[in-house]
């Protein structure tokens, strides 16, 4: 299999972004800055507003499992004690508090402080409390509603605009996220309030591009690999409201709209799939492989799950915006999805149920019927936790995916 | 299990009471977690009681959910699929963990009940989020009474608070009844008293079970047991394994269970939904909210040194659903900071109780006396 599976090209650009990351990182820790532990939608802006060090269990969860140690350190959270159906990314964090010479370094800083959200699942919340007892931090927790269709209406799947939200609910929750931009102030020093400004305007800027590139996605044939674009979620989920995010995006975009007016595809398109579910960053080339026999993804919701329409002219409620996803949503909310879906006239779908995550896993089934209800479309599902490679052997999903692309044709 | 237990416990195996409700027109409305605040329900002239299925196999449930969820979530969603919550005029859950929201969905996907609404908690006690759950009891107690055309009154309100309170003296007794030094009831029966209290109107509750404390004062009580142990859990509701734990030498003085404990301690102290929801937000032995100073675990696991300290007891046993995401999280930190004996009890279901036989008595052996 090709190891440079990178038809748009992304890969050079998002070294450049790490790059520009890891540098700002430094910069910060040699200053003395304090450490703050976030969660996916958690406001990142806020991050670059008070000038603190960011690492984020997930990402760097997904980082040791990419590099091969995430199952030692999984094993090394169940022998503590801790669940073995919990969240990946909790039991591979928990391996590197616990067993830091077995981590992939480097390991993510000490942190000063937490912020623990229920903007997607109690998980981020349960697992907050227990990395801030390993530490003996301050704790801030944001708890976003979950939406029901009687508090959120008609959300769009991609900017996450909605026509109403319950009003006692964005109030409640821009509260809290006021008491977070005092407890920031508190951890880090006052930001400037022109500071404040310019880095939502960033936010607003780069979030409208990643809302572009996956809507080009959708073009046919499909421009990019799931290769390149599940990466996206680690500038909306966390460095949006940055120069580098800012930057990354602008170059994206345009190779993107370059390719798609070219009318390059991945591969000699045969079928359309959308898939959803947290990738499994130790079998990326799971996507390749579909690529590569001609399946491509102009959908990938977990992605598209993580962007949202920025809005610099009213930041609170930008920031409670991003948790008006279909995951945050219950099930009778799926109509957005099967939009997206026939718009991208997608032929099928790749499921991915991640083992330990009750989110993902619990929502793919309605997510199926959904599917093949209003659009006739089938869907594979496949076991595969996303940090651990032992539940999903790369050769018993092949098998799968062959029997299932088969029965597509 | 002895006869006045027996007929508590067919109360909520059999459904009799339910039954009796339903006939009678009273509509009933399933909840599936122990912080739904029932006496908003109850005021409106409804009967909340507490969703249980009680399949060794989930077969139907494991086709909608994963085989790996909780035994509780897969057990509701079995029994809600084979039509066995038909009666229920409706369902409510809360936020209170990942589970239970996703639970709540995929009920309403798939069983689409008539009425369904799922409690916001804030995972925090502070003016702010007390005064914002206050108002969402308020739009909760607005959803259910346009949905039932009936008028909410304050008044009553506070009358099913009262219901509730007397409620939980009552199991305030029966606690105490098990944790004398001959604890004067077994640790099925006092499940058995919870269950049947889950399944029916607390008034009908109280009234039934109103003479028992005074019947069992009278008894001699057990003392056939080496070891005194409080029980540590989530969604548990097992009587088999509690006759085992009972069998190999242990007396159950206390616990910290969702389904006994957990739901029952703490009263209604203030007036109007601030009350009531200082009551929810303040119950220690629930898992997710904490004031702004404290952690949730640091909570519970201050509730479960309360409740050593005043019980005696001389050891844990931690009941750690495979499935549970809450025991997932917070059973090493009991392990490591409580400084008695524990015993933990990895669960996986449909339950062989008899594998757990050897490790119990190697446990008493170890710990307990004479
Ligand atoms: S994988 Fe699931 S449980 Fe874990 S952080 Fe993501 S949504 Fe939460
Ligand atoms: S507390 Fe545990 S047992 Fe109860 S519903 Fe949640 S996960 Fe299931």
């Amino acid at each position: 299999m090709e190891n440079n599976w990178n038809p748009l090209g992304y890969k050079n650009l998002y070294r450049e972004l790490f790059k520009k990351h890891l540098n700002r990182q430094n910069e910060l820790l040699k200053n003395n800055r304090p450490v703050g532990w976030f969660f996916s939608f958690h406001p990142s802006e806020l991050i670059y507003i008070f000038d603190v060090v960011s690492a984020f269990p997930e990402q760097y969860s997904a980082y040791c499992a990419a590099r091969g140690s995430s199952v030692d350190l999984i094993d090394t959270s169940i022998s503590s004690g801790y669940g073995h159906f919990l969240c990946d990314y909790f039991k591979t964090t928990i391996g590197m508090i616990e067993a830091p010479e077995k981590a992939t370094p480097p390991l993510m800083p000490k942190p000063d402080f937490i912020i623990s959200s229920r903007a997607l699942c109690v998980a981020h919340h349960e697992m907050a409390e227990v990395f801030a007892r390993y530490y003996g931090i301050p704790k801030y927790t944001v708890n976003y509603p979950y939406w029901t269709t009687d508090s959120l209406k008609n959300p769009d799947e991609l900017t996450k605009e909605a026509e109403w939200a319950d009003e006692l609910y964005v109030e409640y929750t821009v509260e809290r996220l006021r008491g977070l931009v005092d407890f920031m102030a508190e951890v880090a020093g006052e930001a400037d309030e022109e500071k404040f400004r310019e880095v939502f305007r960033k936010s607003e800027k780069t979030s409208e591009l990643l809302i572009k590139i996956l809507n080009l996605m959708m073009s046919k044939p499909t421009p990019g690999s799931q290769r390149e674009i599940s990466d996206l979620v680690f500038i909306a989920f966390f460095v949006l409201g940055s120069d580098y995010a800012l930057e990354f995006c602008e170059n994206a975009y345009e190779v993107i709209r370059e390719r798609v007016k070219k009318g390059e595809g991945v591969s000699e398109e045969k079928h359309r799939l959308l898939t959803f579910g947290i990738v499994p960053w130790h079998s990326l080339k799971i996507y390749q492989y579909c690529e590569s026999m001609g399946a491509n993804f102009p959908v990938n919701l977990y992605v598209n799950a993580s962007v949202h329409k920025a809005d610099s002219s009213n930041p609170y409620m930008s920031m409670v915006r991003r948790s008006m996803h279909f995951t945050n949503s219950s099930y009778e909310m799926l109509d957005g999805v099967v939009k997206t879906a026939r718009k991208a006239d997608i032929d099928g779908a790749l499921l991915l149920e991640n083992t330990g995550c009750r989110i993902t896993s619990m929502i793919i089934r309605p997510l199926a019927e959904r599917l093949r209800e209003d659009l006739g479309v089938q869907s594979l599902i496949l076991e595969a936790p996303q940090c651990d490679p032992r539940v999903m052997p790369m050769e018993r999903a092949k098998t799968q995916i062959d029997a299932f692309l088969e029965s597509l044709a | 299990m002895r006869e006045p237990f027996k007929i508590f416990y067919s109360i909520f195996q059999e459904k009799t009471k339910l039954r009796e409700y339903v006939d009678s027109g009273r509509r009933v409305f399933g909840t599936m977690c122990n912080n739904v605040p029932e006496e908003i329900i109850h005021s409106l002239g409804a009967v909340p009681i507490r969703m249980f299925g009680n399949y060794g196999n989930t077969n139907l449930a494991n086709s909608k959910i994963p085989s790996w969820t909780c035994n509780y979530a897969r057990n509701v969603m079995e029994a809600g699929l084979r039509g066995d919550f038909d009666f229920l005029e409706g369902v409510v859950s809360a936020t209170t963990d990942d589970t239970k929201i996703h639970l709540f969905s995929a009920y309403r996907f798939y069983i689409k009940p008539r009425f369904s609404y799922l409690v916001q908690f804030p995972y925090v006690r502070d003016e702010v989020s007390e005064e914002f759950f206050a108002r969402e009891l308020e739009r909760f107690a607005k959803h259910l009474s346009s949905h039932l055309s009936v008028e909410f009154n304050e008044d009553r309100l506070s009358a099913s608070a009262g219901v509730y309170n007397t409620y939980r003296e009552l199991c305030g007794e029966f606690e105490s009844l098990r944790a004398e030094e001959k604890p004067k009831i077994r640790a099925d029966e006092f499940m058995a008293l919870m269950l049947s209290s889950l399944s029916m109107l607390k008034e009908d509750f109280v009234s039934m079970a109103d003479n028992l404390p005074e019947m069992l004062g009278d008894h001699d009580g057990f003392s056939d047991y080496r070891l005194r142990v409080h029980l540590s859990g989530t969604d548990f509701y097992n009587l088999t394994l509690l006759r085992l734990i009972e069998e190999s030498g242990m007396a159950v003085v206390s616990d910290d269970l969702c389904t006994s404990a957990g739901y029952f301690t703490g009263k209604v102290e203030g007036d109007g939904f601030r009350g009531i929801a200082e009551r929810y937000s303040g119950c220690t032995a629930c898992v997710m909210t904490s004031s702004n100073t404290e952690l949730s675990v640091e909570e519970r696991l201050r509730f479960i040194r309360k409740k050593i300290k005043e019980n005696n007891a001389d050891a844990i046993v931690l009941l750690k659903d495979r499935g549970c995401e809450v025991c997932g999280h917070q059973c090493p930190w009991i392990v490591r900071e409580i400084d008695i004996p524990v015993l933990v009890l990895d669960l996986d279901f449909p339950l062989s109780v008899e594998q757990y036989r050897t490790r119990m008595e190697a446990f008493v052996e170890a710990h307990g006396g004479g």
